[in-house]
């Protein structure tokens, strides 16, 4: 399982940038990162994920969970969205895939 | 004088440790800030340890001061002021967050009575027997045995700003639950209290410097030690049982626990592995044999089922520093050396 080596936020952007530690590069927008949110809050218990829109989100502040993932607070006071690095990764993957279609929601 | 842009392609050539990306690339390079013939960069918060900021910034330094009309160059960490942007937000470094301390390895059972606590006492007293400056955090909130164990009844002393100085003995470093509850009360706290419990240990704790943290989870795979495996930085963790078919069932949830939070697993112990008759020495494979062999893990160690190891830890003086001759202390460090290399490979 790839793992990240550097987790950079770049707020002019509004984006955060992971270089994972086998040489890929993945963008996660900042609306794209916040609309994926894993948590139970967003997502409600079973059924399919899905894209939960939220306007002009802010990142405070992204920490590490133990090995396994990553916590990103947003300025509405979001951070219940544990995101592991195996989802993220999936995450990089479908924008790429999806021509970022998705990025716009 | 050069422009920005001329300054940042310059710092393409410097490639981030572990990578073939370069640090522009990247977005590790925020504002440049250039004054007659002196340039400073501000490296964007990120995750990179202090370490690598530390040799990125000796690389930006030399690099850049090469380039002939740059003089002075500074490297800052963080964004320059009065740049209209609001901060940008920091990701703490992945790693590291026990100032001090090298390695951290959780010793597990994926269920109670298999001697996870005798295994974890035995294996730092080995580790500090090979030179290693050792911990051991008893973990075990249910079961909290340790300072038993190890004959400790001294309790930590507290430092200023709430600080806690574990209790010395033997020369490793000990924290326990059991310090801080008295015999009788059963412990019935769930997940997020124990939690809340282990965070100040981790935080409050002055643990100096260290080599080597050994972490006695909670037995099993309930909530409490996954919540533990999952907020601990492990850098390693062990897997205890005894040899039954039956016990394998619970090795793999063991295993299982660890491959879920990412945390690599250096291997098995097999503890109460066989029986040493004391009148005719013949080996009697009381409880089968190979068990933990089919778990595909490397057997870090095979540990006897004998009276001494017992009593070591019944009496306070477990068996590494009371009989350091003993052939199940030598089974302890060469177990220990094992952990030594297996961690130091990962790093």
């Amino acid at each position: 399982m790839p793992k990240p080596l550097l987790v950079t936020p770049i707020t002019e952007e509004r984006l955060v940038r992971i270089l994972w530690d086998d040489d890929r590069v993945d963008d996660y927008p900042f609306d794209y990162l916040r609309g994926w949110c894993p948590c139970a809050v967003c997502q409600g218990h079973g059924g399919e994920r899905r894209f939960v829109r939220v306007e002009n989100p802010q990142l405070v502040s992204i920490g590490m969970v133990g090995n396994y993932a990553l916590n990103p607070r947003w300025s509405d006071g979001h951070e219940t969205g544990i995101y592991t690095f195996e989802y993220l990764r999936m995450l990089g993957e479908q924008r790429e895939s999806h021509d970022q279609d998705q990025v716009k929601g | 004088m050069m422009t920005e842009q001329e300054i940042r392609e310059h710092l393409r050539r410097i490639a981030y440790p572990g990578s073939q990306r370069d640090i522009v690339s990247l977005g590790l390079v925020g504002d440049i800030v250039t004054r007659a013939n002196e340039v400073i960069v501000h490296l964007r918060p990120s995750s990179a340890s202090d370490e690598v900021l530390r040799h990125l910034a000796g690389r930006i330094v030399s690099l850049l001061s090469a380039v002939p009309g740059i003089g002075q160059v500074t490297v800052h960490r963080g964004r320059a002021q009065g740049t209209g942007v609001q901060p940008a937000p920091v990701a703490p470094p992945p790693q590291q967050p026990l100032p001090g301390v090298q390695c951290v390895v959780a010793v597990a059972s994926g269920k109670g009575g298999v001697g996870k606590s005798t295994v974890a006492v035995n294996l730092s007293l080995a580790l500090k027997a090979l030179d290693n400056r050792v911990g051991l955090l008893d973990a075990d909130i249910y079961g909290p045995s340790i300072p038993l164990m190890m004959g400790i009844e001294a309790t930590p002393r507290a430092g200023q700003d709430r600080k806690i100085y574990p209790v010395e003995k033997y020369g490793v470093s000990l924290i326990s639950m059991g310090f801080f509850l008295d015999d009788k009360s059963p412990v019935i706290w769930r997940g997020p209290i124990v939690m809340s419990i282990v965070r100040q240990f981790l935080r409050d704790v002055l643990w100096g410097e260290l080599d080597y943290l050994v972490v006695d989870l909670p037995p099993g795979t309930g909530d409490a030690a996954l919540t533990l495996a999952q907020e601990i930085p492990l850098n390693g963790g062990i897997v205890v049982t005894t040899p039954q078919d039956v016990a394998l069932l619970d090795v793999k949830r063991g295993i299982a626990m660890f491959r879920q939070v990412n945390v690599p697993i250096l291997g098995v112990i097999e503890n109460m592995s066989y029986y040493v008759c004391p009148n005719c020495g013949e080996r009697e494979d009381l409880f089968g044999h190979g068990g933990a062999g089919k778990t595909g893990l490397e057997i870090l160690g095979e540990i006897p089922l004998v009276e001494d190891v017992r009593k070591g830890g019944d009496t306070g003086k477990p068996l590494v520093v009371q009989h350091p001759d003993h052939p199940i202390a030598q089974i302890f460090r060469q177990i220990a050396l094992r952990v030594i290399e297996k961690t130091a490979l990962r790093q």
